[in-house]
């Protein structure tokens, strides 16, 4: 019949009507991020040993690290990535053989001054002297300063977020 | 209860201001200025909720939620627009026709609001009850292409142009079976007066003695308005926004809002002349009359949203040739259907 179509036509809007909307409400709620999602960089200072095939490995010179000898380790003072040149490849992720750096599931890296969207992950001058043990067979002693040293990490990667979240900046 | 709010309050004040010694003239001129007032603050608040309804409707039909930020659901949304474009700047193109450039916006609501005067919102509610109030409806509503014109003849762009000749094809082509479409019902009822026919819609309404004029009325009415599927005037794919290409902030939000005016009005006339108008169907008068005809109106405006967002646009052969081809000629042939079938029914003696 004539018109059967547009008839047709109507029945499927008017059921998509009453369907479930797909609309994800974004500063309420979030859609679920894929596990292996390429957010913001979180690194594990301790893990690092400074080997530097991070920065070999990015194709866009986004990572600079600044390091110094203590004792008879490489020890790593700074960690800054030019975020605003990485296209978050994973390059860097994917070379790492200590697994320090990873993608976390921070997606809000926007920052009112340019300069400020440079992201420092480790910034803290060398120690006199590392501290016994620590890296190859850590005891009981080495176990609880590394657990200190990562809870240490962590509030500075909790601070780091919460730069990164504040829009406007300092 | 309700059903005398309206006429309670205009009977009301004619007392007051006779009391007051006003003279009977004074007295009739104040009170045709208070009506038309309200019709107007009642027609533009309505065009305002149509701009957030449409896009609230879209949303729905897309699966997505629509505007609901500003104010509660996202009804200060319109309003929020407005004052935007209310506070940005109108370009005026150099080699503009300037005077009629502007004039365009300003005068495209005239016709829509000198329509709604002669239009029953009720039960004697019809701020003129106007005799020839069918014919005064098509003769103002027809002036709409002349201002779409002006609009794009006076923005000395092509897109403008294009989208002005197109304009006034369709709207003049449509108009024919829209006109012929309603005399079907004219004939039935012998009159031009909106509330006689109404009355004489008591016991059927005409949209099932005269199904076929009601649905061409219908298609013209949607490519009156220039909606989709005829929309074809703002084809954004082809002309940019046709007549309105060249215009900014509130001159554009003028032809915007007009749009949704002149929706509402080809759905009062749907109700008025096919769906009974304030007549309450199923006896059902313990909603008021008035409430009856806005319920009505709503539903008319609310199929023309849902044919919007269902249907793409059509070519503009397509456009020609469905309107000279077949609504032309059905219209003509409903009117010869009508006509017989009264002698017939005359003859038989019903």
């Amino acid at each position: 019949m004539f018109g059967q179509g547009l008839i047709k036509g109507l029945q499927v809007t008017w059921h998509e009507m009453f369907k479930k909307k797909v609309t994800v409400q974004y500063p309420e709620e979030h859609a679920p991020l894929a596990a292996r999602y390429h957010g913001r960089f979180q690194l594990d200072a301790d893990k690092c040993i400074a080997c530097g095939m991070c920065a070999n490995a990015c194709p866009n010179k986004v990572i600079q690290i600044t390091k110094e000898k203590v004792g008879k380790k490489q020890y790593l003072t700074k960690y800054v990535m030019r975020i605003e040149y990485c296209l978050f490849c994973g390059l860097c992720v994917e070379s790492c053989p200590k697994d320090a750096i990873a993608f976390s599931h921070i997606i809000n890296m926007n920052q009112f001054y340019r300069d400020k969207v440079r992201l420092v992950l480790v910034d803290r001058p060398a120690p006199e002297s590392l501290p016994e043990g620590e890296a190859a067979e850590p005891d009981a002693g080495g176990a609880a300063a590394g657990k200190a040293a990562r809870v240490q990490q962590a509030a500075r990667a909790q601070a780091a977020a919460g730069k990164a979240a504040d829009k406007e900046g300092e | 209860m309700g059903e005398n709010l309206f006429t309670g309050i205009a009977a009301w004040l004619s007392a007051l201001l006779n009391a007051a010694g006003v003279p009977l003239i004074a007295n009739d001129i104040i009170l045709m200025v208070v009506k038309f007032v309200a019709i107007l603050v009642f027609i533009l608040v309505n065009v305002l909720w149509l701009v957030y309804m449409e896009r609230k409707v879209s949303a729905y039909i897309q699966c997505r939620i629509g505007p609901n930020r500003v104010g509660p659901k996202g009804l200060l949304q319109t309003v929020a627009d407005i004052g935007k474009l209310l506070s940005k700047e109108i370009i005026i193109p150099r080699l503009s026709d300037k005077i009629v450039f502007l004039l365009a916006p300003v005068l495209i609501f005239v016709p829509p609001l000198m329509i709604m005067v002669v239009v029953p919102w009720g039960r004697d509610m019809a701020a003129v009850n106007m005799n020839i109030g069918v014919f005064y409806f098509l003769a103002l509503a027809s002036l709409s292409t002349l201002i779409f014109w002006m609009g794009g003849w006076s923005s000395y762009n092509k897109y403008s142009l294009v989208g002005a000749m197109r304009v006034v094809a369709q709207m003049v082509s449509y108009e024919l079976p829209l006109v012929l479409a309603l005399l079907g019902v004219i004939m039935l009822t012998g009159t031009l007066n909106m509330n006689t026919i109404i009355e004489a819609q008591r016991h059927t309404w005409f949209i099932f003695a005269q199904p076929l004029a009601f649905l061409i009325y219908f298609i013209a009415g949607v490519s009156e308005t220039n909606r989709t599927p005829f929309d074809l005037v703002e084809g954004e794919s082809e002309i940019i926004a046709g007549p309105y290409t060249e215009y900014s902030g509130m001159g554009y939000a003028m032809f915007m809002l007009a749009e949704y005016a002149n929706v509402m009005l080809v759905s009062i006339m749907c109700t008025v002349m096919f769906l009974g108008g304030w007549l309450a169907p199923f006896g059902w008068t313990f909603i008021p009359s008035w409430f009856w005809f806005f319920i009505k109106v709503y539903v008319m405006i609310f199929i023309f949203m849902w044919i919007r967002w269902t249907y793409p646009r059509i070519r503009v052969d397509q456009l020609m040739g469905f309107g000279w081809k077949v609504l032309v000629p059905l219209s003509l042939a409903n009117i010869f259907v009508t006509g017989v079938g009264m002698y017939i029914y005359r003859a038989i003696g019903w």
